[in-house]
């Protein structure tokens, strides 16, 4: 049988008063890409921080390739290497050179030779195209170009899983094509993926298992199909219903059979 | 009674004028350095987790920066002794002063750095597989001192100027050198202008130095880069 990459068991996680992960429980296994929805402030971002302990669960286990990280006695940087993460604001080291930006981690964290790691850098960039910018800064790059190296950042690490947190959320409409790109040949390659959007194309295309999210629960959980052409929970059909309805409105390119009942099509233009 | 001003005073002292300035310039280069590296190590108290490192950092920032420096440099010279800690000189009791008072302001400052640098950038070194101290010292600080040059050349800028003040406790440098060939020649409106002068030409060419520094430093395509 299959061993899950990452399984998370009955997470809890609360910010003072506000219960933020009311018990979550799911399992990602190798290759397997997984994008989580849901409105705003329904948890995705806390669940996927939740994963590499970024943000320390209350309750509950997380448990990666057969060990419970939140034990004391797991030596978490040696899981975060395994199991990286983009960020939806890229978080890329400004002082430091696209190159050194993935080159640092594979020194201090990996132990690679100076020469060995950026050797290793200028290939990944050229996996998301961006070699020519081996030398720039990330002030000197474009929003879409900063996530490039960022993705590359993480792909270097070779995890076993990436961890995406809204990573287009912060672009221009007309940068996100190129990460979106990146993204799905990533996920061809066999990447296991868990990506938290609100691109629902990428949500629908790309997605092995999609999670809809809300109140910090699982509300719906199935393949692409099941939730985007024939939701369950009256929940997901109204997130879907408004969020279909905003991206439609910005593209017109968004096919009909992405509404989920015909009543709601016509709403939409 | 009114005397000429007679400007020849300046050439005519001017070997001992420049032994003040050497030493002026020897107390704020140590005092500088070694509060730089004390704020360093007390500013990292400043931002430290544990209560306890946090609250002695804080209490040594507080009575430092609240307290005369004057004061603080009485307490060394004279105080010191008094507890049996032998101080061989004005000299290391002046410099110990101002480094121990330069190092409770440039811990604020690299605080305030720190401070100015995202929580992204510690998350994505720690999510990396980076430990704390790695991001601390890889990410987060190099861009840190970079932010706080302008706050660290004002902190310069006041230490060469304050180091005149261990002239109260004996130590020969510019101020007390000036103060000294005015009360034996009388001739004290050349000598404390060439003296100012001399305090103006530290300062200026440190605030140049330093608009150098940051040039060199800074991050191509951010603020403040060409």
């Amino acid at each position: 049988m299959v061993e899950p990459i990452l399984e998370l068991v009955d997470v809890k996680k609360s910010f003072g008063d506000h219960e933020v992960l009311c018990g979550i429980s799911m399992k990602v296994m190798p290759q397997e890409v997984i994008t989580i929805i849901g409105p705003s402030g329904s948890g995705k971002s806390t669940l996927l921080r939740c994963m590499n302990l970024l943000n320390e669960p209350d309750g509950g286990k997380v448990i990666f390739l057969g060990h419970n990280i939140t034990d004391k006695d797991i030596d978490i940087n040696a899981v975060r290497a395994q199991m990286n993460m983009v960020f939806q604001s890229f978080n890329l080291f400004m002082h430091l050179t696209a190159k050194r930006n993935i080159s640092l981690a594979l020194m201090k964290v990996k132990k690679m030779k100076k020469q060995e790691a950026e050797e290793l850098a200028i290939q990944t960039l050229n996996k998301v195209g961006l070699s020519d910018k081996a030398d720039a800064y990330p002030g000197e790059l474009s929003g879409g170009q900063q996530q490039r190296v960022a993705i590359a950042r993480a792909l270097a690490m070779n995890p076993k899983v990436i961890l995406f947190d809204e990573p287009t959320s912060a672009l221009d409409p007309e940068l996100i094509g190129e990460v979106l790109d990146v993204m799905k040949s990533l996920a061809l390659s066999g990447m296991t993926m868990v990506v938290v959007t609100h691109e629902m194309g990428f949500a629908r295309d790309m997605a092995d298992q999609v999670i809809f999210m809300d109140q910090g629960l699982i509300a719906e959980q199935g393949t692409a199909e099941q939730i985007f052409v024939n939701p369950q929970n009256p929940r997901t059909k109204t997130f879907l219903k408004r969020i279909l309805k905003e991206v439609g409105a910005l593209d017109p390119g968004i096919p009909s059979d992405f509404v989920p009942d015909a009543e709601n099509g016509q709403d939409n233009p | 009674m009114v005397m000429t001003i007679d400007w020849t005073i300046v050439p005519e002292y001017f070997d001992v004028f420049m032994r003040g300035l050497q030493m002026t310039l020897l107390i704020a280069v140590i005092s500088i350095v070694l509060g730089f590296i004390g704020g360093i190590l007390i500013g990292m108290g400043r931002i430290s987790r544990n209560p306890v490192i946090y609250g002695l950092s804080t209490i040594y920032v507080e009575a430092f920066r609240g307290t005369p420096l004057l004061i603080q440099i009485f307490l060394v010279y004279l105080g010191l002794p008094q507890l049996g800690i032998y101080v061989s000189s004005p000299l290391v009791a002046g410099l110990l002063a101002l480094s121990l008072n330069s190092a409770a302001y440039q811990a604020e400052i690299f605080r305030g750095g720190v401070q100015s640098i995202s929580k992204g950038q510690m998350e994505a070194a720690r999510s990396l597989g980076l430990s704390y101290n790695q991001s601390l010292f890889s990410v987060v600080i190099p861009q840190a001192i970079r932010n706080a040059l302008p706050p660290y050349t004002n902190e310069f800028i006041t230490m060469i100027k304050d180091s005149s003040l261990v002239m109260t406790i004996g130590v020969l440098e510019l101020t007390l050198r000036g103060k000294l060939i005015s009360a034996t020649t009388g001739q004290s409106i050349p000598v404390l202008i060439f003296v100012a002068v001399l305090y103006f030409v530290l300062t200026f060419s440190t605030s140049r130095i330093m608009r150098v520094v940051e040039k060199k430093f800074a991050i191509p395509g951010m603020m403040g880069s060409e």
